[in-house]
């Protein structure tokens, strides 16, 4: 049933098939809309409970051999062929929040310049930037032609996409000025940072390395080589203290999952 | 798909009824949490951005836009929307920058509802909470862009973050912000220790709104989180004991122990 329900779409029931999403959507909002606020939260609470229940039911329950095209040694229970629609469902709410960012978005740019306030410069190239790229991404799509392509790919690959290399850049000159300040020698605690830093930036580097070559291969005194020192650092101690960290983290995560699916979150977001 | 293995089924129940038993519990008695710096500095952080007139920046960081929203965002969301509670006292303007579209609905409405519990629903701004985009760097520009444009006097970044941590935290550090962070990304927190006042690490994020509400569920899941804790390390033990003392006496044990674990 599922798997004909998302079976894809062509040619006039393929805008029928849309046209009757956003007609649906448009009335579910309604819906939701006119619902009273004490209707609301056990509402969220009943959908967010059953979510997770078919989720927990799904991971849980015993699984046999369901051989599926392409993977002949798939393992899962009757509830495993409703996870794809499932993460299909999924992905259209993604898809309509994204709607929701880019009203947001407009909003705040287009008051600023409608008001003439401080930064209309950045809103009213916020604007140009957004439609050239929708036009041209939806020309491309619809007209593929070299001029379409190219001026696509001259704002997307000669511009967006440099801009955020040149963002990722910018990490390695914050890295200096913040290990700058981290390494200062002021308390006991930053000294030993800084000597364990050291340590494992020397085990790192060939030249690091070549000021213990000189120690024996085996025994007692190649404990001491930089880039031993490193690996017992990198692998013993700190993996130890890491480890222990992701233990409390997966814990903290069940405990805020649980509070959540079962509605026993007090306190927070829309609870009072 | 994957699938609970034999150990989890019955793990993940049992530390489950350990969370919610003590949930129950907090309910009819008290408990009390250890003080934790990081968070008793949000006052401090709140009090000098209102002291100085600068409003507060606050993020949830970037959680997985695939997955839709996370756990870890929604406890960030959860601390952040305690510090907006807290700044609301002064009327201190708190600008959140959302990253995943999926949170900006939530994050209206968990600030609105911040507001409207300090009785200050007017200090509610729908241009406070701006989504800026969900790509990585455009974020991370975004939101360092904001930081010096608003000239912030506190910043809190609470949630999952990556290579875009340094960024943010780092022009913080250059307005002259008191900064507060809390992750539970082992690979950023050395960035935040070297950038921040304050870090939250590891599983103190998720006792922070336990120690911010002083809310029985929060302090009962706290409690519970802490006798999971506490089976996990009996397990750790008797378990390197078990395979460290078979493989002395040349026992299949340890490999058994260790099928039963992987």
């Amino acid at each position: 049933m599922f798997s004909n329900l998302f079976h894809p779409l062509h040619g006039s029931s393929w805008y029928i098939a849309i046209l009757g999403c956003f007609a649906l959507a448009g009335i579910l909002i309604a819906i939701l809309q006119s619902l009273p606020h004490a209707l609301r939260r056990p509402l969220i609470r009943i959908v967010t409970f059953l979510g997770g229940l078919y989720y927990a039911v799904e991971y849980f329950w015993p699984t046999h051999s369901m051989p599926i095209p392409g993977s002949p040694k798939h393992m899962g229970n009757f509830l495993t062929p409703f996870i794809s629609p499932a993460a299909n469902m999924l992905s259209v709410i993604a898809g309509w929040t994204i709607g929701l960012g880019t009203i947001n978005l407009c909003q705040i740019h287009g008051k600023r310049l409608l008001h003439a306030k401080e930064g209309k410069l950045n809103s009213l190239v916020f604007f140009i930037a957004m439609i050239a790229m929708f036009t041209l991404a939806v020309l491309k799509q619809a007209h593929p032609n070299l001029i379409n392509k190219n001026l696509y790919m001259l704002l997307f690959e000669g511009l967006y996409q440099a801009l955020d290399s040149t963002m990722f850049a910018l990490v390695a000159f914050f890295l200096v000025s913040a290990s700058y300040r981290a390494f200062r020698v002021r308390t006991g605690e930053a000294t030993l940072l800084m000597v364990i830093a050291m340590v494992v930036m020397l085990g790192q580097i060939a030249l690091g390395q070549q000021l213990t070559i000189h120690l024996p291969d085996h025994g007692f005194w190649h404990n001491f080589r930089v880039e031993i020192i490193r690996d017992w650092i990198l692998t013993k101690a700190s993996s130890a203290s890491v480890r222990a960290i992701a233990f409390g983290i997966g814990i903290g995560n069940l405990a805020v999952a649980l509070r959540v699916w079962l509605g026993l979150e007090r306190g927070a977001f829309f609870d009072s | 798909m994957e699938h609970a293995s034999p150990l989890v089924r019955i793990m993940v129940p049992l530390f489950s009824t350990c969370i919610v038993v003590m949930i129950q519990t907090a309910r009819w008695k008290q408990i009390k949490i250890r003080r934790i710096h990081g968070l008793t500095a949000i006052e401090e952080a709140i009090g000098r951005a209102t002291e100085m007139g600068r409003p507060m920046v606050c993020t949830t960081g970037l959680g997985t836009a695939r997955a839709g929203i996370e756990i870890v965002t929604l406890q960030a969301l959860s601390i952040i929307t305690y510090i907006v509670r807290s700044s609301a006292k002064f009327a201190t303007k708190a600008v959140l920058p959302v990253f995943d579209p999926q949170m900006l609905p939530v994050t209206q409405e968990a600030v609105r509802e911040a507001y409207n519990l300090e009785g200050r629903p007017d200090l509610y701004n729908t241009e406070d909470i701006r989504f800026l985009t969900n790509n990585q760097f455009s974020y991370a520009a975004a939101v360092a862009g904001l930081i010096w444009r608003e000239k912030a006097g506190a910043t809190f970044m609470f949630g999952n973050y990556y290579a875009e941590s340094l960024i943010i935290a780092e022009s913080g550090n250059q307005v002259g912000a008191i900064q507060i962070a809390g992750t539970p990304a082992t690979m950023q927190i050395p960035f935040f220790i070297a950038t921040c006042d304050y870090v939250i690490i590891g599983d103190e994020f998720y006792a922070a709104s336990a120690y911010l509400s002083k809310e029985p569920t929060a302090l009962g899941s706290l409690v519970g989180q802490d006798i999971a804790k506490g089976l996990l390390l009996i397990i750790v033990i008797l378990g390197s004991a078990a395979i460290t003392f078979s493989q002395m006496a040349g026992s299949s044990l340890g490999k058994t122990i260790l099928d039963l674990f992987s």
